[in-house]
């Protein structure tokens, strides 16, 4: 313990990153950092938060924190020091006896972490044994230990992991990150892809083991809601940069560059008057090519001249808690608290030197583009003639187990009905039958009972009973916007080819009208100009991009009825509004009517006029969306709004 | 700050936004061609040399060859050298020109027998693959099963012993028929994970018919294992003429270098010292194997991105 005496105000990082530069050089592509000199460090027992768009070199962070960054990615400068000791050229034979004693992780898809074909009970003793004196009775002792702090009944120690529900993996792989006391623990998204619900109880579960045993946690996540719930402090990565470090609370009272502004402004309380939620335009700058400036300028509204030709630096910014209070404050720094850093100049300037020419307002809000929805532009009555009827539809899906057959229930008697012109959201939590209910709406399956009537404009169609053309007839009058616009985009084609499927189809459109209606559809969701995208392929668009073209593509067809599964939840949070803007303008436009499958209140607050709350295929409350959200009547409703992730609670009390 | 009226960059609008979105797209990096990632691989640019080697002795055969194939007209064993470069035959044929026509004759069952073999892979097993789990699919699979686990060796002598014409064509014909069983299932595979791709289900709700979608959308994916399977029916193609013709059940009208092999084995070419005739087919068919095979190597750097950063 010696190495402290040179610094006795202070403690010794658990985790010390200096300078770190993580390159990828692959083959045919040419080389990027997508980590670039990156700087910050982890005391012991701190929470800290690592958050940033898909693409900005988080992961990459965190696996080369673990030593752990695979070919063409390699550290090509900087120090990595992990309790004061220098790991960054270590080899992985000397890592090994630290591996998952002093340092361990949960990773991103650790749902497949587990081996499957071994019992849960011997992937964690091979972990304890080998890094213990653990042995026989002690180690199950240990095992029994670790399954009570996550909450998993003992009975599941002998199970192999497929007899373990999503959530049930996850949190045994964070009992196996535990199981020799570390005292890092890298998560890594690692409740991606979960249930809310069940993602809110493990990452509660994750905050209330880190207080009790005080191991230090990195935390990345692309969900910032989340993130500024659990952690102390927050790294803010842009381009593979540290844009801005800051504590949580005074991050959510003072966020100092505009990017962090523009990740905050997507979130909102739907339960609020009026909710504004903001998105940042653009995508982040290709890293194989030469940057000039500040990489977030040409997405920022703030910027000033200077951004756009010098490199802004971390360096550390006076804030309104520090103004006035520096020298107490610094006094106080006995390791418990850290100046703010942030990379740049207009926050630096506005607090430096206020009178420099061209500088925009000090603000706290995101200055970009937002949506926007009071309670006055909320709908409060239905208005419209019916479009769709749903009528006491059960689904009942039977699969055979050797003789007995077994029969499930997915939707149970649901009836509601969607008016022309308005958006009705079908909310519930995976497994509460919302899919299932769009799968035979669009005519995918068939209600085993129940009917579902369309009334288009050609008179009323029972969808139950449509077969071969006449599902394809009725396929023009219904279209879809699909979750994840990286799978139902085929990266190979060109827009212009996707965009003249549905017009040639549906529409009987001939080559010389093709050209100006494919110009229309993309200036409507916004890609323009319209003809620097017409022979752009699909795998060159960012998310967001991509998302919008899924949106041009079903608009192609003219449909009178949309169903959205879920458009905004592959997407990330910083571009989530721009896909509902685009939604809300459709339909003040014209007179679509959508269906809206989400498990988020807060979209569904935004876009929504009538909510259905599905709970294990039965409705558990209907009504109108801002009744149902800020008075929800059923225990359900409530438990998915206390889901929402809501970093400003305590902040903006209402 | 606001006392200030000259506002040097004003904060960018929409319409500026989505111009610099617009120019980022353009800036994309488009990756490499899909020549340029086989060509990067050093295993598939020595196959690719090499296999255009062969093709370029096939088609000049006429101008680098001295004499005919099939000229029986010289003296008989002759030892290589003067005249005759590798020698002549015991009936008195030139092997140097032998072997450059039999390149022909390889080249060509092994175009035309992968071709025919992953034509027929391919169809039955897109067919059994979009119509999986019904009687079509069952029926096919049945066929394909059956196909794999018949004893390819017998059936093949068999049906070339009974067989009234000993065409190349024939040969080809008898060579896809046994072969394409394996490609099937593979693309069977691979068109059941496609099928339930969300951008398959986008194509329906855009309109388009069943062979549209398979086309356009599906088939475009499978390229690289097409590809693959090809190089692979090709292979073996050529393997299974030179062996056919080996064991003497090969085409009689022209020359291949399976018949050399046959001739000169039934002749006792190593008694009499004409090793090299022996040899050189047996080379020859060697170094075309493997020039496909190393080609092969590439065309999996191009399905598989992973394998282009090794070695």
């Amino acid at each position: 313990m010696d190495r402290h005496a040179s610094a006795p105000d202070d403690v010794t990082p658990i985790l010390e990153v200096e300078d770190l530069t993580v390159r990828y050089a692959p083959k045919l592509h040419p080389a990027l950092d997508a980590v670039d000199h990156v700087s910050f460090s982890i005391r012991p027992g701190e929470f800290v938060g690592l958050i940033g768009e898909s693409g900005s070199g988080k992961s990459t962070l965190g696996t080369a924190v673990l030593r752990l960054t695979e070919r063409p990615g390699s550290i090509t400068g900087g120090t990595i020091r992990f309790d004061g000791m220098d790991i960054t050229s270590m080899s992985q034979e000397e890592l090994r006896p630290y591996r998952w004693r002093d340092f361990s992780t949960v990773f991103q898809s650790s749902m497949n972490a587990l081996n499957p074909v071994v019992r849960v009970e011997d992937q964690f003793r091979d972990a304890i044994e080998l890094h213990s004196s653990r042995r026989g009775g002690e180690v199950v002792e240990r095992i029994k230990e670790l399954f009570d702090l996550v909450l998993i009944d003992h009975r599941f120690i002998r199970a192999y992991p497929h007899e373990l529900s999503g959530g049930m993996k996850q949190r045994v792989n964070l009992a196996l990150a535990l199981a020799n006391d570390p005292k890092f623990v890298l998560l890594d998204e690692p409740t991606t892809g979960l249930d809310v619900v069940v993602q809110r109880s493990i990452l509660e579960g994750v905050r209330r083991l880190q207080a009790e045993q005080g191991f230090a946690v990195l935390f990345i996540s692309h969900d910032i809601g989340t993130v500024m719930d659990l952690s102390d402090r927050i790294l803010v990565m842009y381009a593979g940069r540290i844009v801005e470090e800051h504590d949580t609370d005074d991050l959510l009272r003072e966020p100092l560059h505009p990017y962090t502004k523009g990740l905050l402004g997507s979130y909102g309380d739907p339960r609020q008057e009026t909710v504004r939620i903001t998105y940042v335009p653009g995508r982040p700058p290709d890293l194989s090519q030469p940057l000039q400036g500040c990489p977030f300028a040409p997405r920022c509204p703030e910027r000033i001249d200077r951004c756009l030709t010098d490199a802004p630096p971390l360096v550390e910014m006076p804030t309104t808690r520090t103004e006035g209070a520096v020298t107490a404050l610094r006094l106080d720094a006995a390791g418990t608290w850290r100046p703010p850093r942030a990379a740049c100049h207009v926050a630096l300037l506005q607090r430096t030197e206020p009178g420099t020419p061209g500088l925009p307002e000090r603000t706290v809000r995101f200055a970009g583009p937002a949506f926007e929805k009071s309670v006055g532009e909320t709908t409060e009555a239905l208005r419209g003639e019916v479009l769709l009827d749903v009528a006491d539809v059960t689904k009942v899906f039977s699969s055979r187990q050797g003789l007995r057959r077994r029969e499930t229930l997915a939707v149970d008697g649901v009836s509601f009905q969607l008016r022309r012109g308005m958006v009705t959201a079908l909310v519930g939590q995976s497994g509460s039958g919302k899919s299932t209910l769009a799968r035979m709406i669009t005519g995918v399956d068939r209600p085993t009972s129940g009917s579902i009537t369309f009334h288009g404009r050609q008179g009323p169609v029972d969808v139950g009973t449509l077969g071969g053309s006449g599902l394809r007839g009725y396929r023009s009058l219904v279209q879809m916007v699909f979750q994840d616009p990286y799978s139902s985009l085929n990266p190979n084609k060109t827009l212009e080819y996707i965009l003249s499927r549905p017009l040639r189809n549906h529409r009987q459109m001939g080559r010389a009208e093709l050209g100006a209606a494919i110009d229309e559809l993309l200036e409507r969701v916004a890609l323009t100009p319209a003809r620097r995208y017409r022979s752009r392929h699909a795998f060159e668009l960012s998310g967001g991009q991509r998302q919008r073209v899924v949106i041009a593509r079903a608009l192609a067809a003219e449909p009178e009825l949309i169903i959205a599964d879920e458009p905004i939840s592959s997407l990330d949070v910083s571009i989530r509004a721009e896909v509902l803007d685009l939604l809300q303008r459709l339909v003040a436009d014209s007179d679509v009517g959508i269906l809206y499958i989400t498990h988020d209140l807060l979209s569904a607050r935004m876009l929504a006029d009538d909510v259905v709350v599905l709970n294990q295929g039965r409705v558990a409350e209907h009504g109108i969306a801002i009744d149902v959200i800020r008075d929800p009547q059923d225990e359900y409703t409530r438990r998915l709004l206390d889901a929402i992730p809501n970093p400003f609670a305590d902040i903006y009390k209402p | 700050m606001s006392e200030n009226p000259s506002n040097p960059t004003p904060a960018p609008d929409v319409a500026d936004l989505a111009l610099a979105e617009a120019e980022q797209t353009d800036r994309i990096d488009h990756g490499p061609g899909w020549f340029r990632i086989l060509w990067s691989s050093r295993k598939a640019r020595a196959g690719i040399v090499l296999l255009g080697l062969y093709v370029l002795l096939a088609i000049l055969a006429p101008v680098i060859a001295p004499y005919r194939g099939d000229d029986t007209s010289f003296a008989p064993v002759l030892l290589p050298g003067g005249e005759h470069l590798m020698g002549t035959t015991t009936q008195g044929a030139d092997i140097f020109s032998q072997l450059i026509w039999g390149t022909r004759v390889s080249l060509v069952v092994g175009l035309f027998g992968g071709l025919f073999a992953t034509a027929v892979g391919l169809v039955i097993g897109l067919t059994s693959g979009y119509f999986e789990g019904t009687w079509i699919d069952d029926v096919l699979s049945l066929l394909t099963n059956v196909a794999l686990v018949v004893p390819t060796l017998p059936l093949i002598i068999t049906l070339m012993a009974y067989s009234e014409v000993r065409s190349i064509w024939f040969t080809i014909l008898i060579i896809g028929i046994i072969s394409w069983a394996g490609a099937a299932r593979s693309k069977r595979a691979l068109m059941i994970t496609l099928r339930h791709r969300d951008f398959v289900t986008a194509a329906k709700f855009a309109g388009d018919r069943t062979p549209t979608i398979i086309a356009r959308e599906i088939l475009p994916q499978m390229t690289s294992l097409v590809a693959a399977g090809f190089f692979g029916a090709a292979t073996g193609a050529i393997g299974a003429e030179a062996g056919l013709s080996f064991l003497g059940l090969g085409n009689t009208e022209s020359v291949s270098w399976g018949t050399m092999l046959y001739q000169a084995q039934l002749q006792g070419a190593l008694a009499q010292g004409l090793w090299v005739w022996l040899l050189v087919p047996g080379l020859a068919l060697s170094g075309l194997i493997m020039a496909l095979t190393l080609i092969n190597f590439g065309i999996d750097l191009i399905s598989n991105p992973h394998l282009r950063e090794d070695g």
